[in-house]
């Protein structure tokens, strides 16, 4: 009897150790968040000036971001122009005309394994495919360019919208395709003007958070769009991104380029942050509507 | 009942025209769509070849001595891999050592103990943190962890483990254990190896809790029903039942978060310090695969060059080789529930 | 025709009742595989023009996978395999040269769950015919008005054609579906269970649209529900293990059935 209630308590006690670190686990997590977000609001809002988004780099401590904020617009814009259709054709593909082959299932498996690659490898990738081959057009001077960064943005965007379009076609239910089909209406027509219109919050929530994604992308722009100090509206230039240039600006000694870079971590994390919270609306107002 | 109104209806052979040109025009519909699937083939494929490409020369002039040299001298152009993979596997390791008992408890915390009503807000919220862009998580650590670090939690770890105190002391562990080795440092600032596996520990917690979290809900209820019903206790369930039931989704969650860890850059460029030298200490800065390409690809050229294409090569053939391990693993749990 | 005239002939076999009318569908030697599974044994009956014949049967019996192959609906997934003849008009339509289109035209098709497309519901009706047929805009809003007044939804939705189909009442959808099925002016309507997902009220409905419709129709319907095949069919299959047990007047089938499975089915003693 004594020893039944002995190991009764130690199982009750392993039994409140573990769950008691089970919330300290979660707290932590919710501390560094609570950190981050706090720091980059104080930093953030303590710097932020008018200048901010009127004028442009080249003052330095002086300027704002402005010409990075257009850059980032435009080459985010040419990422997602770029991988929408085809992140949405391919994912009509995996999900209509390829779901249960073996090529589909191993080009769904890649895409998963793609969403997930390096993004700084998928630069170079452009690198060496885009602003490469321009350069040797341009007899030397290396062709950095708002198109390629677009270009890198794209395939790092491309797999979340692949995925999402896949997921979310998946879930239109069969007896649609049926009664399409019953009507004698051909696959493609079916297919883009029907199952793509059942599942478009579905897709248009993957796109928002494909560009939720590329929107705070750094690594991929360095040797692509790289840079440039200039208010320019030309994707053949070179061209400055928010995240570029705080990255610049927080690896740079001067404080005052810092308090710059911190205003911007704010606008770029409140640009994330509500974009992710705008692809959740489409997506729960979705399924209001559908059931 | 009804009259025949507008045109006459379709005649055998316009019907059969018209199923003609639907099959076309289908056939020709799939080939575009396939053609889009068969980019994400080519990306990844391209990704290694042109890296594999641009690296040839590096390669071709190291050979297999490259992986194992921890030269990095553009003066006389020889270098070697050692630094950035050792910096690179070195963060990632102390990044998952942190995160995944972490991750575990946040999903069990969520799965089994917070009340119904707090689940899906915490939820949102870590899941909030994996949203973040890592430039913020870089802006963070460097401005504020990394001083916060420097202050309070490492001369601690060097005082009391490392082998390098401040007043020369040696404490009992430092003398008798590895630790002492691996937390002893003279270096005054607060960017190291540990601070960028911190960094990035914090990164990848919500990925692999969401994942974590998302497989334990897989476990039919009758199983954790039955085990409740003999009396065990929520950690004996989670431990005994939900875990072994999961497991290789949870291996799989782990190894999705490993190859994050690989392959971020910007929050670890911040952090590490970019020293390109090999220490014991995981206090010391050090240098991995991605901080090094984003620090010195812009200003490379010649062999320096290719040596960086050659180090984005075996990032991407080891994050490639996480992921699908990652990727089949989480596969196994989905063919167990027969999806 | 009138119950008098069926009332002189007598039923000669099991799978073939006696002619009310002439053959609309002759189903003959008809087997059925899935994944190397033997779901249709062997169907042989012959369906007759404009009227309504009802398969019945428990759940499994593979009533509905016969349905699905007068369409071949079926077709859309692979591993699945008919054998045998249908004749529609004389050809046969599993034979491969046999066009889809053609087919789906003559062959309408409506649903257990009501399925509206995500559009209008004058956008439900109209979709369907445009890919059939060029037509005027005017000449299409009588086409679509001539179907939904067909299916008896008309005066609920006349003033709103404009409106998403999803906002209609299921047995609205439902009736909406019948509508977009028969405005293509099908031979034959195929019905799965059409009305499992409604309520009583709509039920009913369904039920008398499906006696008007049979005049201009050939209906086959596949149901659960006894009453329901009772109240509303000419002739009445019923169906066991993915054979044909008994096919005849439905009358017979209820009053006096040949076999003992189709009694014991039809008292509720199984199924």
């Amino acid at each position: 009897m004594a020893s039944s209630s002995f190991l009764y308590t130690k199982r009750r006690i392993k039994n409140i150790v573990a769950l008691t670190l089970s919330v300290i686990a979660t707290l932590i997590g919710l501390i560094f968040l609570a950190w981050i977000l706090w720091e980059t609001l104080r930093q953030g809002v303590g710097t932020l000036k008018p200048q901010l988004f009127t004028k442009i780099t080249a003052y330095g401590e002086q300027g704002g971001l402005a010409n990075a904020m257009v850059g980032s617009l435009i080459v985010n814009l040419i990422g997602i122009l770029i991988a929408t259709p085809i992140g949405v054709l391919a994912g009509t593909w995996l999900a209509e005309y390829a779901n249960g082959t073996k090529l589909g299932e191993s080009i769904r498996f890649l895409n998963d394994i793609l969403l997930s690659a390096p993004s700084i490898v998928l630069g170079l990738f452009v690198y060496t495919i885009v602003v490469l081959p321009t350069t040797s057009l341009t007899s030397g001077s290396t062709t950095f360019s708002g198109w390629a960064g677009g270009v890198a943005l794209a395939l790092i965007a491309l797999p979340v919208i692949v995925r999402t379009s896949d997921e979310m076609l998946r879930l239109v239910p069969s007896t649609l395709r049926e009664a399409s089909l019953s009507l004698g209406i051909p696959q493609w027509k079916l297919t883009t003007q029907i199952l793509i219109r059942a599942a478009r919050s579905g897709i248009i929530t993957g796109v928002l958070l494909a560009l939720a994604r590329i929107s705070g992308e750094t690594a991929p722009l360095l040797f692509t769009a790289f840079g440039n100090n200039y208010m320019t509206f030309n994707p053949s230039d070179k061209m400055s991104s928010l995240p570029q240039m705080i990255y610049q600006y927080a690896n740079d000694p001067g404080e005052g380029l810092h308090a710059i870079a911190w205003a911007g971590a704010f606008v770029l994390t409140m640009f994330v942050l509500l974009l992710s919270l705008a692809s959740r609306l489409v997506l729960s107002r979705s399924k209001v509507s559908h059931d | 009942m009804q009259a025949n109104v507008g045109a006459v209806a379709a005649t055998v052979p316009q019907q059969e025209e018209r199923a003609r040109r639907d099959a076309r025009h289908d056939r020709l519909f799939s080939g575009i769509l396939m053609a889009c699937a068969l980019l994400v083939l080519a990306c990844l494929l391209g990704a290694a070849g042109a890296t594999l490409w641009g690296g040839r020369h590096a390669f071709g002039t190291f050979g297999w001595h490259f992986l194992f040299s921890s030269a990095w001298d553009p003066g006389s152009d020889t270098y070697g891999a050692l630094v950035p993979v050792y910096g690179t596997l070195m963060t990632s390791l102390i990044a998952l050592v942190i995160a995944v008992p972490i991750s575990f408890g946040v999903a069990l915390y969520l799965s089994e103990v917070a009340p119904p009503w707090l689940r899906t807000p915490v939820a949102s919220a870590i899941e909030l943190l994996a949203g973040i862009p890592s430039i913020i998580y870089g802006m963070w650590g460097l401005f504020i962890f990394a001083p916060f670090f420097a202050d309070h939690i490492k001369p601690w770890l060097t005082n009391y483990l490392g082998n390098k105190p401040d007043d020369g002391k040696l404490s009992w562990v430092a003398q008798h254990t590895f630790l002492g080795k691996l937390f002893g440092s003279d270096y005054p600032f607060g960017a190291s190896i540990l601070t960028a596996g911190i960094v990035l520990a914090v990164m990848i917690i919500p990925f692999i809790s969401s994942v974590m979290r998302e497989v334990f809900q897989t476990v039919p209820s009758r199983l954790k029903e039955s085990a409740y019903a003999l009396g065990s206790s929520t950690w004996e369930v989670s431990w005994d039942i939900v875990l072994p039931y999961t497991r290789s989704a949870v291996i799989g969650g782990i190894f999705l978060g490993l190859g994050r860890a690989l392959g971020e850059t910007m929050a670890v460029t911040f952090v590490l310090g970019n020293a390109m030298q090999l220490s014991p200490s995981i206090l010391d800065p050090g240098a991995s695969i991605a901080s090094t390409i984003a620090n010195q690809f812009s200003e490379a050229a010649g062999l320096q060059k290719s040596t960086l294409m050659a180090l984005a090569f075996l990032l991407f053939v080891v994050t490639f080789i996480v992921l699908l391990i990652a990727r089949w693993m989480l596969r196994q749990l989905a063919h167990k529930e027969g999806r | 025709m009138t119950e008098s005239a069926a009332a002189g002939i007598h039923p000669q076999s099991a799978a073939t009742p006696a002619p009310i009318a002439p053959t609309k569908l002759k189903v003959r030697d008809l087997h059925f595989y899935y994944n190397g599974f033997h779901a249709l044994k062997g169907i042989n009956m012959d369906i007759p023009e404009k009227k309504v014949t009802a398969i019945i049967g428990p759940s499994g019996c593979g009533k509905s996978t016969l349905l699905r192959i007068f369409n071949r609906i079926y077709a859309i997934y692979p591993k699945l395999e008919a054998k045998g003849e249908i004749v529609l008009d004389g050809e046969n339509i599993l034979d491969s040269s046999y066009s889809m289109n053609r087919l789906r035209s003559k062959v309408g098709m409506v649903f257990q769950k009501p399925v509206p497309f995500p559009m209008t519901i004058f956008e439900n009706v109209a979709y369907g015919i445009r890919h059939h047929e060029k037509l005027s805009r005017a000449d299409m809003e009588i086409r679509v008005e001539q179907a939904l007044r067909s299916a008896a939804l008309w005066d609920e939705v006349k003033d709103k054609l404009k409106q998403s189909a999803l906002g209609l009442s299921g047995g609205q959808q439902q009736r909406l579906c019948i509508a977009r099925g028969i405005a293509l002016k099908p031979e034959v309507l195929l019905l799965d269970e059409p009305t499992s997902a409604l309520d009583p009220i709509a039920t009913g409905r369904i039920e008398q649209l499906v006696e008007e419709l049979k005049s201009e129709y050939t209906i086959v319907i596949v149901t659960h529900n006894m009453q329901q095949a009772a109240r509303c069919s000419d002739l009445t299959a019923f169906m066991y293990l993915g054979e044909l047990i008994e096919f005849d007047r439905t009358e017979q089938i209820f009053t006096k059935p040949g076999k003992k499975q189709t009694e014991d089915y039809i008292t509720g003693r199984f199924g």
